[in-house]
């Protein structure tokens, strides 16, 4: 079972809501440098597996494991500590700061004497610039711009510029295309590839399967809270095929 | 984003609304009475106004982490009298009496802040409640009396409200400080890192604290920071005034956070201006001065405050809407 190559693997999950059984046994892993799409229907429990991997929910049963090794995972600061960063559309930046400030947010560089507490806020800019280009934003956004004045895409690239920057290991996107706009799906698109090329691996749910079939090196399903498919290559498998899987059309391949 | 011209930039600041505001008025107070800019009445407005600046100074970093405190007004009330019932008794010197003074202040907003961050009540109840126990504290101990000042010499005095002259304008010391404070203040709200983790607390909590920004804590020593500067704003006060009232203090809540306000620091949070903080300071004590030099009746003075304040966030929150849709 010990796999050199294997980044994450969540063994055994169940969650319960009440009565509702939002997952049921579920073991899912990811390779480094691997880019795993997560799909299935309304209420599957994707972002319910995903948000137990970035702590903000805890799994009644079931253990996660980070490079071999059995992780506690209390909260999203733990989360964070293990190298996971989970984006959503939004929620992960302070809208009234600046661009630099968020990518540092919490972690601010300082300059002079400890006691002055002086942010550098010249190095702060100066890597947000290096890093927004790095993930792939042309258009010349000065660091020092408000969250408030970007779009939705381009928030979704200054997370992942700071996903980027503080090396985080696993990046976790969960519907990161909502309500965006063609050309902003493909600077997302573009930021994911980005992000695994330069060695992070990441978890992409998108309702949209071509988005997904665009940038995943696997997919994997989940049908009512169980996982229906693990391995699915979108190389050789058809879109109409992953969604029979999805909608439960077709026999369960054993997981 | 194409780049801005600087005075677009100007424009787009939140401070440039209340700029105009306290230009207009000072212009308009002086063609309807030309005594209003006498040395006389600019040592007067010097006088009082560092006092409830001060407040709204420590109000300002508390307000930008999101949260405020409604008990700034009783702590100004009590903190004085804490000193002088000691020093008039013969408990203390007047020294000591300072310092008991100031740790009331930073039991009072340590209380707030644990209540707010770790019972999680909102800081409107919280502070309402601590409102009513530090007022009706000051109150009891006091059978509702001003504690009259009796001769004390102690350099604390000087340091704290000297005054001196520059030709013939009367400055007194609590100038000096408010200047220092605001300084001081301004510089932590926008160069350190401590100062971005009260916008980040205030602007979106539960993602700061998940990037290893200790929000509780960063609210706590603001709650600390407020009360301490109220405690200190009631001493000079009572100095000034040579009394200490039970009662002194009342209503000066809401005139911080409509200082606040109207200089441009969001209510709920994210968003803190010092520099708006001291125009809108000058706004509210320029306008109560002027009203009565033209001969409105003092009694009008709210009507204008009002008008001011709503004035003052229609024009904060179309900036916002227009700098939204701008970009
Ligand atoms: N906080 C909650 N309380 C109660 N039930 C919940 C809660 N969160 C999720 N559920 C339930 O758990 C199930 C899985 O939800 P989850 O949000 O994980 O689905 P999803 O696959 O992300 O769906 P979608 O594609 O619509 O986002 C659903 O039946 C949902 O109603
Ligand atoms: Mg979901």
């Amino acid at each position: 079972m010990v796999n050199e190559n294997e980044l994450i693997r969540m063994e055994h999950i169940s969650k319960y809501f009440g009565r509702v059984r939002a997952l049921d046994d579920v073991t899912l892993a990811v390779n480094k440098s691997e880019i795993v799409g997560l799909l299935g229907d309304n209420g599957a429990g994707k972002s319910t597996l995903i948000k137990i991997l970035s702590g903000a929910l805890r799994s009644d049963s079931g253990d996660i494991y980070i490079d071999g090794r059995k992780a506690n995972i209390r909260n999203t600061t733990d989360a964070i500590a293990y190298g996971i960063e989970t984006i959503y559309q939004d929620s992960a930046l302070v809208t009234q700061l600046s661009i630099a400030r968020n990518i540092f947010m919490g972690r601010e560089p300082i300059i002079g004497p400890g006691f002055l507490n002086r942010m550098d806020q010249a190095a702060m800019n100066d890597a947000a610039r290096d890093l927004l280009k790095q993930v792939g934003i042309t258009k010349n956004i000065p660091p020092a711009t408000p969250i408030s004045a970007l779009s939705g895409g381009e928030r979704q690239a200054v997370a992942i510029a700071r996903a980027l920057h503080f090396e985080s290991e696993l990046i976790v996107l969960d519907e990161p295309t909502n309500n965006l706009g063609v050309e902003e799906t493909q600077g997302v698109l573009r930021f994911v590839r980005a992000a695994r090329d330069s060695g992070h691996s990441c978890i992409f749910i998108a309702h949209n399967i071509y988005h997904v079939f665009q940038v995943v090196d696997r997919i994997v399903v989940l049908r009512g809270g169980k996982k229906v498919a693990d391995d699915i290559d979108p190389k050789t498998t058809t879109i109409e095929a992953v969604e029979k899987i999805i909608t439960g059309l077709v026999g369960v391949t054993p997981a | 984003m194409e780049p801005r011209t600087f005075l677009q930039r100007l424009l787009a600041r939140p401070e440039f609304g209340p700029f105009v505001l306290l230009v207009g008025e000072i212009i308009v107070f002086t063609l309807m009475a030309p005594s209003f800019l006498s040395t006389g009445n600019i040592s007067n407005l010097l006088a009082f106004t560092p006092e409830l600046g001060m407040i709204a100074l420590g109000m300002t970093m508390l307000m930008t982490s999101g949260e405020f405190d409604l008990s700034v007004g009783s702590v100004f009330g009590f903190a004085p009298i804490i000193m002088w019932t000691l020093y008039n008794t013969g408990a203390t010197s007047l020294e000591v009496g300072f310092i008991a003074g100031m740790l009331m202040a930073v039991v009072v907003g340590f209380a707030n802040g644990w209540f707010v961050t770790k019972l999680k009540i909102p800081s409107f109840l919280v502070t309402l409640g601590m409102l009513l126990v530090v007022r009706g504290t000051a109150l009891y101990l006091t059978d509702g009396f001003p504690q009259g000042r009796w001769s004390a010499d102690s350099p604390l005095m000087d340091i704290i409200v000297g005054d001196f002259y520059i030709g013939q304008l009367r400055i007194f010391t609590s100038l000096l400080w408010f200047i220092f404070f605001a300084l001081i203040l301004g510089y932590i709200l926008t160069q350190t890192k401590f100062g971005n983790w009260i916008q980040a607390a205030g602007g979106n909590a539960s993602a700061a604290s998940a990037r290893g920004v200790r929000v509780a804590r960063t609210k706590v020593i603001l709650f600390i920071l407020t009360s301490v500067m109220a405690a200190f704003a009631g001493i000079v006060s009572s100095i000034r005034v040579s009394s200490a009232n039970p009662n002194s203090g009342t209503g000066y809540e809401l005139e911080v956070i409509a200082m606040v306000v109207i200089g441009g620091t969001a209510l709920n949070g994210g968003r803190g201006t010092i520099i708006g903080t001291v125009l809108g300071v000058l706004i509210l004590r320029l306008m109560r001065n002027g009203i009565v030099m033209v001969g409105v009746p003092g009694l009008a003075y709210n009507i204008f405050i009002g008008a001011i304040i709503l004035a003052m966030m229609s024009l904060h929150s179309w900036l916002e809407r227009r700098h939204h849709a701008g970009t």
